[in-house]
């Protein structure tokens, strides 16, 4: 006993139906395996269809994200005893106008090449608050302003994707606060970042 | 008793043999996929969380691969039109399920629920127990009563809208953009759901023809349902060990 009605035979579709309808579907299927999953997954796009619809980027940024996954996790592996330092960014503290305690300023620069990403955070207590510029000497490029503290790995403030972009950034708990840039350019960047405010270490992340 | 190992070898042959271990195959390529513990994301979920502002076709493309890669909405759907073989009832059921999980969907990263998608993800894959026990009659031998087969389908359809929301809530969704985006990965769900809904019913469709259907129909559903039990424990146990 089945929940079912039983069909009969000539409700069924026909065999030379159902094998119109394989063929059809494979038909479907290649070209949207190459118009659309082979651009969206590897960024190869034979049509160019991937590219006028946005899914070649997608593609272009996985597999570079998957690379850099792979050349981290070997890299992990080979300085596994002595721990990588993150690229050197060049900081410059600037001096004051009006000293105040417990605020300083800093002027950052650091220079991104095609894809490459980079973390800037800066170190704050719950609630200090730091003005902050910054701007990419080439097109816009991606942001991601976050903390982290150990126990909570992301707090987003906000993204997005700028060529300069100036605000406040308050603190929302004890620990570090910052930016992290993705170079989707296509050419080199050099991201120079203003900060002015309370905190007590610049340090580059990634 | 010589016979048995030799009708399962048959059973294999059966397009519905085929069918599921397809489906076993991608089911535990899905177990096998964990989520990533660095600071950058890799794949879809680093490629969200880079991008912000309204990107129609990229989040079409997410919601259609999304349906097509989820083996427990996949199962679901196989369920709802195990017996289904007119056009008329299978879009009347596939219409109630798409209702069901758009709603949810949208309301659920729209008002920013926040449900343990284990708990979720354990009710559809109870969903799936559920429609196989249906298949097999079991609610008129127990109870003595059909249960009504499109109110199930559609909430049920509500649970599986809230594991899509909790899955993309977990992308840390840009808010600029993120209507046009969610209704771009709906619509790419719907569309994947009937690219996957084709695929089911070709085959379906050559396995009816044959009188192994009927005599394979009950030993499906059991595999149906104990696929559905598989994932139901698996998310449960996720929600204390995770």
């Amino acid at each position: 006993m089945y929940n079912a009605n039983k069909p009969d035979a000539s409700e069924l579709p026909s065999t030379g139906q159902l094998l119109r309808s394989t063929g059809i579907a494979a038909v479907v299927a290649t070209a949207l395996l190459v118009a659309v999953v082979l651009p969206a997954e590897y960024g190869v796009d034979p049509t160019r269809i991937g590219s006028v619809l946005g899914l070649t980027e997608m593609g272009r940024i996985k597999m570079q994200l998957a690379a850099e996954t792979e050349a981290e996790e070997a890299g992990l592996a080979v300085a596994a005893s002595a721990p990588a330092a993150a690229p050197a960014a060049s900081t410059t503290a600037i001096t004051p106008a009006a000293d105040t305690p417990g605020q300083r300023s800093d002027e950052t620069v650091l220079t991104l090449e095609p894809d490459q990403g980079a973390e800037i955070k800066l170190v704050m207590d719950e609630g200090a608050r730091v003005r902050f510029t910054w701007t990419s000497s080439g097109g816009a490029i991606n942001y991601d302003t976050h903390a982290d503290r150990p126990g909570t790995p992301y707090h987003g403030y906000g993204k997005g994707t700028e060529q300069r972009v100036e605000g406040e950034l308050v603190a929302a708990f004890d620990g570090s606060h910052g930016w992290f840039w993705r170079n989707r350019t296509g050419e080199p960047v050099t991201i120079t970042l203003r900060t002015n405010g309370a905190y007590s270490e610049v340090k580059r992340v990634v | 008793m010589t016979g048995a190992p030799h009708r399962w070898a048959a059973w294999l042959r059966t397009p519905a043999g085929i069918l599921l271990l397809g489906l076993l195959i991608l089911f535990f390529n899905g177990l096998a996929t964990v989520a990533f513990a660095h600071g950058v994301a890799d794949g879809d979920k680093g490629y969200i969380q880079e991008t912000s502002g309204f990107l129609f076709w990229p989040f079409l493309y997410l919601g259609a691969k999304h349906m097509v890669t989820g083996y427990d909405h996949l199962l679901f759907l196989l369920g709802v039109i195990f017996f289904l073989y007119r056009m008329k009832d299978i879009s009347i059921y596939v219409t109630l399920f798409a209702i069901g999980h758009s709603s949810t969907l949208l309301l659920g990263v729209l008002t920013d629920v926040s449900v343990s998608s284990y708990l979720v993800d354990a009710i559809i894959g109870l969903s799936v127990v559920y429609k196989a026990l249906d298949n097999m009659g079991a609610y008129q031998r127990w109870f003595g009563f059909q249960p009504n087969t499109k109110a199930a389908t559609l909430v049920f359809g509500l649970f599986h809208g809230f594991g899509l929301a909790t899955k993309l809530q977990d992308f840390n969704l840009s808010p600029d953009g993120l209507i046009g985006n969610l209704l771009a990965f709906n619509v790419g769900v719907e569309i994947g759901q009937l690219l996957a809904l084709g695929a089911i019913l070709i085959v379906m469709g050559f396995w009816r023809k044959s009188s192994s259907f009927w005599r394979h129909a009950y030993t499906a559903n059991v595999v149906v349902m104990t696929l559905g039990f598989i994932l139901a424990g698996y998310q449960l146990v996720g929600f204390f060990v995770a």
